[in-house]
């Protein structure tokens, strides 16, 4: 890979994580960037939208029920 | 790149992704993403599963589009410095072009808009379930520790005082869906549909739900379907516009219908247009209303679920200003069903009259389209002439009739189709404007009034451009038909005048037919008078032509014009048998085309009459002229009779002196009859003529004044309806007079036979011894007076004298009680010109002491 293609996809990378953040998607750099290269591979954005908000959600309840094991202690 | 390779790289990816959302569950734990735990295999199983079910998108891959609805919605959200900064962010993003850039692009944006929503989604539901959640805990606490009354306190303790909030919202939530549900139990129907339904019904089509119902005459929703009693109320008043909009466009199809039968008439066609104009407005209306109802509400925050944008209510604001006019339009639908041309007109200018200023406006231009055909004709009538009105809508009706009658008749006012927006008299004036056109077209064959027409339709397109000629403007038209009148009527006056001479026309009927002419008379009277004696079956009235041609040449009158006097002509009037010559005979003007408007033939019956009238008192007066002739007292030398007997002499004196004293009072009475009717009546009447003539404005004024004039001569001249048994006694008295001038023609007669008898008598008794003879033979042939010798001569002018004296007496008598009736029913009549009559005949009030009563 050439420096200025790897220049372009830095700042490609840069400007979508800006608009990522005003858009407050709560997404990291990183995961941003696995999210571009599988829309590059033509998944279905819909389909990687529905992954995120799914495992997301998984990752609240069961960050919910480690707090709520506490309270019901208390 | 390759499809392999492809292949091989995405499990990868989804791996690397799966950790990584996995590995930000667990803050804490980042660096140890074990992908071999269970949690993470059932994950990857997930993902896989949600991948591989959708394959393509729900959108269009359009960028710019996508971009385009974030940065709306982040500016809706009030987040406009963030929009701004997106929109630039994503322009440079999108300029990123060549080898290492994101080729996916839209891709991408979708991917951040989709999950941004969905994170905000889930925040609010956080927010939401969370509270529940702890609601759930807290009945779970309330389950383990058993008492649920101290349940809020306890929160209250725990949570703060959020929580004392939290139980109420719930309740609220619960009731909200409660009422929800309740709604759609109620609702079986929602609003939308019945709102299309009611837009359907508007437009006269019947919906799945609202139909129309003919027993019930109007549109109602189905008693079937479930709705709010509210609901039902105003879907049927909304529907009231459908039954109205049925109505209009019944009429106006049935309207079209008969266009070709000639029944709607122009009126109609141009209502049907007019109402046509207006409900294309109101499908506009319609057509903007259906488009809005599929559109939702633009609400500010997007998450708020708004129903349509058209509800029930909304529709009823829409609806309300077309109501207003459709119930009008039905209303004067209804009105005009049966009306046609100018009362139709009429009819709905009725409904003008409004205070509404939206009525009011809405009727002035339905009454202008109306109205335009009604204009056009009145324009066509008072420019042209010509009655353009196939379907017999104009207030104008012609018929056809005769030339003569073509001004009294040929055209009326139509009063059922005169709009009541044109007042009474200037429908007068227009009537007798486009008469006056096509009579001087008709009658005076003249072709000048069309520069005249043109000279107005000139004047008038100026101000019809500035003002224009429709309702509403009657000024203009009232300024129209003044204008029009004044020249075309002026027009028509310079015609009668000048070219038919009308004025001269009138000065020859007063000369020849009211006996103004003097000499004429005279000479006429001399030369027909033996004819006329003649019983009239006996007379021919050739000869007596030929008599009237000698009187005009022997008098003034042959420096008349040629046609006036070949319009003279003798009429003997119908005679029944024992009739003389005297009663039939007349004379007659023959007025012809277009002056017999003026002199129609029941005016030349009454010029007629005046006519008859004045020829009896004209022969009444020559009588009378010729008796003065031989009554002269120097014709009768006295001397001749001083060899009479002294009682003969003085017979024959007294006898004489009745029949002057008598023929003096018989012209006293005759000459100031003559004087008042010649005077009094006919030149006072003519002078009022002349000078009514003018100031006459147009035909009309010309034959009111006409009319009067003749009216005057004869009521005055004791022909009039009330003085019937004046002029009947006035009759007598004439008989009588003529009985009178006959016998004093016999008696006179005997007295020159007597007087010759008397001198011849004389000379043949100084040549007695002469001619005895002769005077033998003489007498045998000359009768019987010499015969009888002297004394019997005076005996026969005895009687003779004695038989006159009582023939005279009669007379007189029979005069003096006549003219004393007469004389007193003068002060009685009703005209002021007769008592003149009266003090006339009654200067010195003789007859007033004769008569005391």
């Amino acid at each position: 890979m050439d420096p200025e293609a790897a220049r372009t996809a830095r700042e490609s990378l840069d400007l979508a994580f800006h608009m990522s953040n005003i858009l407050d998607t709560g997404l990291d750099r990183h995961t941003l960037s696995v999210l571009i290269a599988l829309c590059d591979l033509g998944v279905n954005p819909e389909a990687l939208a529905a992954v995120v908000k799914e495992l997301r959600r998984e990752k609240n309840s069961l960050s919910s029920s480690v707090p709520a094991a506490p309270s019901s202690l208390s | 790149m390759d499809d392999e390779e492809d292949h091989q790289k995405l499990p990868d990816l989804v791996k690397e992704l799966i950790l990584r959302l996995i590995s930000q569950n667990n803050n804490n734990t980042i660096d140890s993403p074990n992908p071999n735990s269970s949690h993470f295999q059932s994950s990857l199983r997930y993902a896989h599963r949600i991948l591989s079910s959708r394959l393509t998108p729900s959108v269009s891959p359009d960028a710019a589009a996508i971009a385009d609805s974030v940065k709306r919605r982040l500016a809706t959200q009030g987040r406009s410095s963030d929009a701004l900064s997106f929109a630039d962010l994503y322009t440079k993003f999108a300029s990123k072009t060549g080898p290492g850039s994101v080729n996916n692009k839209w891709a991408v944006v979708y991917l951040l808009k989709i999950i941004s929503e969905d994170r905000k989604n889930t925040k609010n539901l956080d927010t939401s379930v969370l509270l529940p959640n702890l609601g759930l805990s807290d009945a779970q606490l309330g389950k383990g520790s058993g008492s649920r009354v101290s349940r809020g306190v306890e929160k209250g303790w725990n949570n703060g005082i959020l929580l004392v909030a939290k139980d109420s919202e719930n309740r609220r939530e619960i009731a909200f869906r409660e009422f929800v549900n309740l709604v759609k139990e109620e609702n079986e129907v929602s609003e939308e549909v019945l709102v299309r339904d009611v837009i359907y019904a508007c437009q006269g089509v019947d919906g799945s739900y609202v139909k129309f119902e003919n027993d019930n005459v109007g549109y109602v929703l189905s008693d079937f379907v479930k709705v709010p009693r509210a609901t039902r109320t105003m879907v049927h008043k909304l529907c009231e516009l459908g039954w109205l909009f049925k109505k209009v466009t019944g009429f106006i199809s049935r309207s079209m219908d008969r266009f070709s039968a000639e029944d709607v008439g122009t009126v109609g066609q141009a209502f049907c247009s007019a109402l046509q104009d207006e409900l294309t407005e109101y499908y506009k209306l319609l057509a903007v209303l259906e488009a809005q109802s599929s559109n939702p509400i633009p609400l500010v925050s997007e998450s708020a679920s708004s129903g349509n944008y058209l509800s029930l209510r909304r529709l009823s604001v829409w609806l309300a200003e077309p109501m207003v006019k459709m119930r009008l339009m039905a209303d004067l639908v209804e009105k005009c069903r049966v009306l046609r041309g100018g009362a139709m007109a009429g009819a709905i200018h009725l409904h003008a009259q409004h205070g509404d200023p939206l009525v009011h406006e809405f009727m002035r231009r339905l009454l202008q389209r109306v109205c335009s055909p009604l204009f056009e004709m009145v324009k066509r009538w008072v420019l042209e002439g010509e009655l353009e009105d196939i379907f017999a809508e104009f207030f104008i009706v012609g018929q056809p009739v005769k030339v003569e009658s073509l001004w009294r008749e040929g055209y009326r006012l139509h009063d059922a189709m005169l709009p009541s927006f044109i007042s009474p008299s200037l429908a007068q004036r227009i009537l007798r404007t486009g008469k006056s056109i096509n009579f001087l077209r008709v009658c005076c064959e003249d072709r000048g009034w069309s520069d005249a027409a043109a000279e107005i339709a000139t004047d008038i397109g100026a101000t019809a451009r500035r003002g224009g000629f429709r309702y509403g403007e009657t000024d203009t038209l009232e300024s129209l038909v003044d204008e029009a009148a004044k020249r075309i009527d002026k027009h028509l006056l310079d015609v009668i005048y000048k070219r038919y001479k009308f004025k001269e026309h009138c000065l020859a009927i007063k000369r020849y037919l009211l006996l103004g002419q003097g000499d004429f008379v005279q000479y006429l009277m001399d030369i027909v008078g033996p004819e006329l004696s003649e019983p009239a079956n006996t007379i021919s009235s050739f000869k007596l032509s030929g008599l009237l041609e000698t009187a005009i040449r022997a008098s003034n009158a042959q420096y008349d014009d040629h046609d006036i006097l070949d319009r003279l002509r003798v009429k003997m009037m119908p005679h029944e048998s024992g009739d003389r010559g005297w009663d039939v005979f007349s004379l007659e003007y023959d007025a012809r085309v277009p002056l017999d408007t003026v002199f129609t033939e029941s005016v030349m019956t009454r010029y007629l009459r005046i006519f008859n009238f004045l020829w009896k008192l004209r022969r009444v007066e020559h009588a009378l002229i010729g008796a003065w002739k031989t009554m002269k007292p120097n014709c009768i030398t006295s001397n001749s009779f001083t060899r009479l007997q002294h009682a003969v002499k003085m017979q024959l004196v007294s006898t004489l002196r009745r029949c002057q004293v008598l023929w003096v009072e018989i012209n006293h009475f005759i000459s100031n009859l003559q004087y008042y009717i010649m005077f009094e009546v006919l030149e006072v009447s003519w002078s009022n003529f002349l000078s009514e003539i003018d100031v006459a404005k147009d035909l009309d004024d010309l034959l009111a004044a006409h009319e009067k004039y003749l009216h005057s001569i004869v009521e005055k001249s004791l022909l009039g309806e009330l003085s019937q048994s004046l002029y009947k006694s006035l009759l007598v008295i004439f008989d009588l007079i003529l009985r009178f001038r006959s016998n004093a023609d016999r008696l006179y007669e005997g007295i020159h036979e007597l007087q010759t008898r008397i001198s011849e008598s004389s000379v043949s008794s100084r040549n007695q011894s002469k001619s005895r003879k002769q005077l033998v033979d003489k007498s045998v042939d000359q009768g019987s007076w010499i015969a009888d010798g002297r004394k019997a001569l005076t005996q026969r002018a005895g009687e003779f004298l004695r038989s006159m004296g009582q023939d005279l007496d009669a007379i007189a008598k029979e005069y003096s009680s006549l003219e004393e009736e007469f004389i007193s029913q003068l002060p009685v009549q009703q005209h002021v010109d007769l008592k003149f009559l009266f003090f006339r005949l009654d200067f010195n009030e003789f007859y007033r002491r004769v008569s005391p009563n």
